[in-house]
């Protein structure tokens, strides 16, 4: 169909004069740019004008119009710099108060001083505002001031198991009653639950029991 | 964690051994001896002492409502020894107030307590126990609820 109008004189004439037109596909393809053209730098406003040619300059380009600065602050100082880790500060200065000659840590620490105490001995916990707790420990969690030790006995019968903070203030003291007869394998004692039941009649209570064991 | 259906044994001698929960009372949480974590705020006081919000109240020592599943024989028929017999029945139903309980609870200073059994003690409408003494020891919870006369009946109290 493109030849057909050349084939004739006139319509071959008509097609050189028309303007150019840019179909909707020939658009599309000449988006694609393949080179780069730097932005124009903006045109400075013009120095010395005379103000009565002033308004014959556009509105947006008048200096009144140019984007106001903003104020940028500086960020507040880090306080990275002062103390890099919080949390190990916060922790140690606790445990500066609750423990200051780290004597009731060292009690606990079972991996790494061998007179501590360790799972399956014998402990008395006493307390600031009631009676002492005596258990064979069945764990004991190293987690910092958070250390805890899992008690269990048996009394009147029932089995108690008590999870006390060692570094709590309410703790007085801890005493080791009783080492365990014998090297625990593990550092969990958990099956000590369940011992118990499998002797059928479970003994007065478990003292006497872990002191056979 | 007391709810519906919950079987404790009753650790009083007023005649039942085993009990079934069928009603939590002002609560609808299962019943405890503790006070539930989440509603706790806990600090310490300038003195050293903690103290706990009661906007929430003390659920210490909870009220529950139970069924006598089991009783235990009863010693003597005679119509004398009145003290003796037992004074509650299979299928009553009874108030009681739960003194031991299997779930873990926390105290306000961060010790965890765990007791082998669900345990309670039946008391009368006004709070009274209906025994006169108790086998087992007791939830320290209790202490701070008007359930003095069950701590002092106990053995014991951890």
């Amino acid at each position: 169909m493109a030849a057909l109008p050349a084939m004739r004189q006139l319509g071959c004439l008509r097609s050189l004069m028309r303007t150019p037109k840019f179909s909707p596909m020939h658009l599309s393809s000449r988006f694609i740019s393949t080179v780069y053209s730097k932005k124009p730098e903006p045109i400075p406003f013009p120095q010395n004008l005379p103000q009565q040619f002033r308004s014959q300059i556009p509105i947006r380009l008048q200096p009144e119009q140019a984007p106001k600065k903003m104020k940028v602050y500086p960020p507040p100082p880090s306080s990275r710099a002062v103390c890099k880790d919080p949390v190990a500060h916060v922790a140690q200065s606790q445990m500066a108060v609750l423990d200051p000659n780290g004597e009731r840590k060292a009690l606990f620490d079972y991996r790494r001083n061998p007179r501590s105490v360790k799972p399956g001995d014998i402990v008395r916990v006493t307390f600031k505002n009631g009676d002492p707790f005596n258990g064979v420990v069945l764990s004991i969690r190293l987690r910092g001031v958070d250390t805890s030790v899992l008690l269990r006995n048996e009394l009147t019968r029932v089995p108690v198991e008590m999870s006390v903070k060692t570094f709590s203030p309410n703790v007085q003291s801890v005493e080791i009653i009783q080492r365990s007869q014998r090297k625990t394998r593990r550092a969990r004692l958990y099956y000590m639950r369940f011992v118990l039941e499998l002797l059928g009649s479970p003994p007065e209570n478990l003292l006497q029991f872990r002191a056979l064991y | 964690m007391i709810q519906l259906k919950s079987l404790l044994t009753c650790i009083d001698n007023s005649g039942a051994s085993i009990v079934e929960c069928v009603n939590v009372l002002k609560k609808k949480r299962p019943a405890t001896i503790g006070e539930s974590p989440q509603t706790r705020v806990m600090g310490e006081e300038p003195n050293g002492e903690w103290r706990q919000s009661n906007s929430l109240g003390n659920r210490l020592g909870d009220r529950i409502v139970v069924v006598v599943q089991k009783s235990k024989p009863a010693g003597s028929e005679a119509p004398t020894s009145s003290a003796l017999a037992n004074k509650v029945r299979r299928g009553d139903i009874r108030h009681a107030v739960v003194v031991r309980v299997k779930k873990e609870l926390q105290r306000p200073d961060g010790s965890v307590v765990r007791f082998g059994d669900n345990a309670c003690v039946l008391v009368n409408k006004s709070g009274d126990p209906v025994g006169t003494r108790m086998n087992g020891l007791v939830g320290q919870e209790l202490r701070k609820r008007q359930y003095s006369k069950i701590l002092s009946l106990a053995p014991m109290h951890v």
